[in-house]
């Protein structure tokens, strides 16, 4: 093994330089006078306060906190029932991963802006509606449109993490289950949902962290009003130039996140499942 | 006893591959029945049937005078210990053992006595908060035991439970499982391919092969009166020899007519006798029903596995013609070559090539200084198929050569009417120096006297038959140029002993059976 352990130095290199120094930065600039220039002021904790003194940022923070949320549970709503008929289509079911993931191809920005020729006022939807008589409806720049368009981008990552959870699961749990008198539902409720809890949990986390810190959705399907943490740090960093004030927002979110994984993990753990 | 399941000409086909070919068989009210068979012949299939993970092509399975094919599992009075024992990752020990009862909505503190009285009855009483993870495989095995019998079903299926644990566990659980057996007094259907779990555990024992089942009996029955060779052969180490019944209570085998307690058979009716190794005792030579040679012994612990050779196989006796020859030297190229005169009969000569006559004239060359190989370039001889002597020139590139001679004899045949096969080899000559320098004597002397037996049955179509015995009485470190006599042979007659006694390879022996130690099974 010993000889081994000296390729893990470009690694530990790589990981350095792309997320422990990007890191370290992020925390020097929080803790300085506002600039773009490194060390250009001195230690304070002013971006800090701005932030918790404003309660425009915090209603920011909140809104963001709920759409990420209300993702995560369409996602998981959605996510949960299409991972568990994949998992249960024997051979097709390689075709049907192939298909969730076929969209994933194109660039997310690319399948975004596509919704908006869907969603807008004469878009492709309110065309469809006006043959039912329905409409025309406002779909763009509300929090359904932002909402549609995060569920669309992050499903795949449910439906995977789930399915993998499902699919290496040993069938004679269920055949245990069924023969100590167990039907289909019950089976499904005492057996398969528990025991798929951890794919449920890395389901989350990667639906619900894209989610919360995403920028474009947002910008593109909310419009410029709809604004959420990721479009203000965006702007403190290309528009307003406020880099510090950008980190320490950055910073926030990254202990917000830290401590909703901490939670869904202690969840995952105190059911007790061991993979 | 009431019948509890009646099983009635199951078939059941995977992709075209029959599994089960017409299965009938009754099983009672507490009774401990084994299905016993290699992988493949079906066993667990049958039982995923009984438990209803499986749909049986044709047939009925009879519960307790319903019948229950078409019933799923939940709704079947059976549970099952699984062969990975599936025992609920998610859930403790109590939440795995209570998960039946949870179903049917008992009330807890009902789910709570019998839980612990389960898990005391497992020997696992205190470990109800543990995580199945945490528990070693035999605790596991305990567990999923108590989770099956805890829902009071009529009948408890096991899919090789055992199979995954250690030696000294299993055996402990083969004890405890038959006392449990015992005291919940439930029927137990054992799947396992371990005929010794078989014996030891079950009432019945039902001896399955290829689908079908070959023998439905108690373990003694099974043991002593095996109806067929797979039988005699799958439960416990047999001695199995052919013989003919000219009347009842008389059986004869290998040459001599012997006294048995079996009957019902035709005059003169052909069968397999069925001797079991510790029913043999080695006695003095002259005090035995059977005399023979020990050929090996292996210590197995408790007894000696002898293996005694009443007749040798058939057998052929050649002559090796040793000589003090050595190579030819050619100084100028700086080479030897070496060949030996060789033996071959006349319908050898049409099959001969040039490839076969260097292999067993052993013609090589090689540098001087190097003792680098050089190939051989040149061979030439004429040959007719009559006896004779035909001489041989082998040269090199190099013009290094030596002239040996083919000799065409009469062939050198032994046919053997009883074991239906025919030996073969020739007389052959070797220089002092190829004897003592050969690494596996025994093989090379089958080459170079081009030994070979073959069945003369005409089912097996001339099969090779093994040689299993080189005899010669040279010592080949000390051998002198002259004439020596090796003997080939095959396997002959042997007959496997466990006894207390140590006996010596090469001791002649007698053994000794009584009339009740020989058993009878119709051939086939």
């Amino acid at each position: 093994m010993k000889q081994f352990r000296s390729m893990a130095y470009p690694y530990v290199a790589w990981i350095s330089v792309l997320i422990v120094i990007p890191m370290l930065l992020i925390i020097a600039y929080a803790f300085t006078v506002e600039g773009t220039a490194f060390f250009q002021g001195q230690f304070t904790l002013a971006n800090f306060a701005r932030f918790f003194s404003d309660a425009v940022f915090i209603q920011v923070l909140l809104r963001s906190l709920r759409v990420a949320i209300l993702t995560t549970i369409v996602c998981l709503l959605l996510g949960y029932p299409a991972a568990y008929a994949i998992a249960r289509a024997g051979k097709r079911s390689t075709f049907l991963i192939l298909v969730i993931t076929l969209p994933t191809w194109i660039n997310m920005l690319v399948r975004t802006y596509a919704w908006v020729g869907i969603l807008q006022d004469d878009g492709l939807l309110n065309h469809l509606l006006g043959l039912f008589g329905i409409g025309p409806l406002q779909m763009m720049y509300t929090d359904f449109a932002v909402v549609l368009g995060m569920v669309y981008n992050f499903l795949p990552f449910m439906i995977l993490e789930i399915h993998t959870s499902l699919s290496k699961m040993d069938p004679s749990f269920l055949e245990a289950a069924s023969d100590l008198g167990a039907n289909r539902t019950q089976a499904f409720l005492r057996v398969t949902l528990p025991m798929s809890v951890p794919g449920i949990v890395s389901g989350i986390t990667l639906v619900f962290l894209p989610a919360v810190s995403s920028f474009f959705i947002p910008k593109l399907l909310g419009g410029g009003q709809y604004v959420l943490i990721g479009n203000v740090i965006e702007s403190q960093f290309l528009t307003s130039g406020n880099w510090s004030f950008g980190s320490a927002l950055s910073l926030i979110m990254a202990i917000i996140i830290m401590l909703s994984m901490f939670l869904t993990r202690r969840l995952d753990r105190n059911r007790g499942i061991d993979v | 006893m009431n019948k509890l399941i009646e099983i009635k000409n199951i078939v059941k086909e995977f992709d075209g591959q029959r599994v089960l070919d017409g299965i009938s068989l009754d099983i009672y009210e507490n009774e401990f029945v084994t299905l016993l068979g290699p992988s493949g012949c079906g066993k667990t299939t049958l039982l995923r049937i009984i438990a209803g993970f499986l749909d049986a092509d044709d047939g009925q399975v009879i519960f307790d005078g319903q019948d229950i094919s078409g019933l799923p599992p939940y709704k079947r009075e059976v549970n099952t210990v699984f062969q990975k024992y599936a025992l609920f990752p998610h859930l403790n020990v109590y939440d795995n053992v209570a998960f039946g009862l949870n179903l049917k909505k008992e009330p807890k503190d009902i789910i709570e006595q019998k839980v612990s009285r389960m898990l005391r009855l497992v020997g696992l009483a205190g470990f109800e908060q543990r995580r199945i993870n945490q528990m070693s495989g035999g605790q596991q095995q305990r567990v999923a035991i108590a989770r099956a019998l805890v829902n009071e079903p009529k009948v408890l299926l096991l899919d090789e439970p055992l199979g995954a644990l250690d030696l000294k566990l299993r055996k402990d659980m083969q004890r405890e499982l038959k006392k449990i057996q015992q005291e919940v007094g439930i029927t137990f259907i054992f799947v396992t391919h371990d005929q010794e779990e078989a014996l030891t555990m079950s009432d019945k024992i039902v001896v399955m092969k290829e689908g079908s089942i070959q023998q439905i009996g108690s373990p003694v029955d099974i043991y002593n009166e095996p109806v067929n060779r797979y039988v005699a052969n799958f439960i416990g180490e047999s001695n199995i020899v052919d013989g003919v019944m000219p009347c009842d209570r008389r059986v004869i085998f290998d040459g001599h007519p012997f006294e048995c307690v079996d009957g019902g058979f035709a005059p003169n009716e052909e069968v397999e006798v069925v001797i079991r190794p510790e029913d043999i005792d080695i006695v003095p030579p002259e005090q035995g029903k059977l005399r023979g040679t020990v050929k090996s012994v292996l210590f197995k612990g408790v007894h000696y596995e002898t293996i005694v050779e009443t007749r040798r196989g058939t057998s052929i006796t050649v002559k090796m013609n040793v000589s003090t020859d050595q190579p030819v030297v050619n100084e100028e190229a700086g080479e030897l070559i070496d060949a030996d005169s060789f033996y071959l009969d006349a319908e050898d000569v049409e099959e001969l090539t040039d490839a076969k006559i260097i292999t067993r004239a052993n013609a090589q060359a090689w540098k001087k200084d190097t003792e680098e190989g050089v190939s051989i370039s040149k061979i030439s001889y004429s040959i007719r198929p009559e006896n004779g002597r035909y001489p041989v020139t082998f040269r090199t590139a190099a013009g290094t050569s030596i002239t040996v001679d083919m000799i065409v004899e009469d062939a050198n045949r032994v046919q053997s009417e009883e074991y239906q096969e025919e030996i073969y080899a020739v007389n052959f000559s070797k220089s002092v120096d190829d004897i003592k320098e050969s690494m596996t004597l025994d093989n090379d002397l089958m080459v170079w006297a081009d030994a070979s037996a073959w069945s003369l049955a005409p089912e097996d179509d001339g099969a090779r038959i093994r040689i299993t015995d080189v005899i010669y009485t040279f010592d080949w470190e000390t051998i002198t140029p002259g004439v020596y006599d090796i003997t080939f042979a095959t396997q002959g007659m042997e007959y496997k002993v466990d006894t207390t006694d140590r006996t010596e390879p090469g001791d002649v022996v007698g053994l000794q059976f009584t009339p009740d130690d020989l058993h009878i099974m119709k051939k086939g």
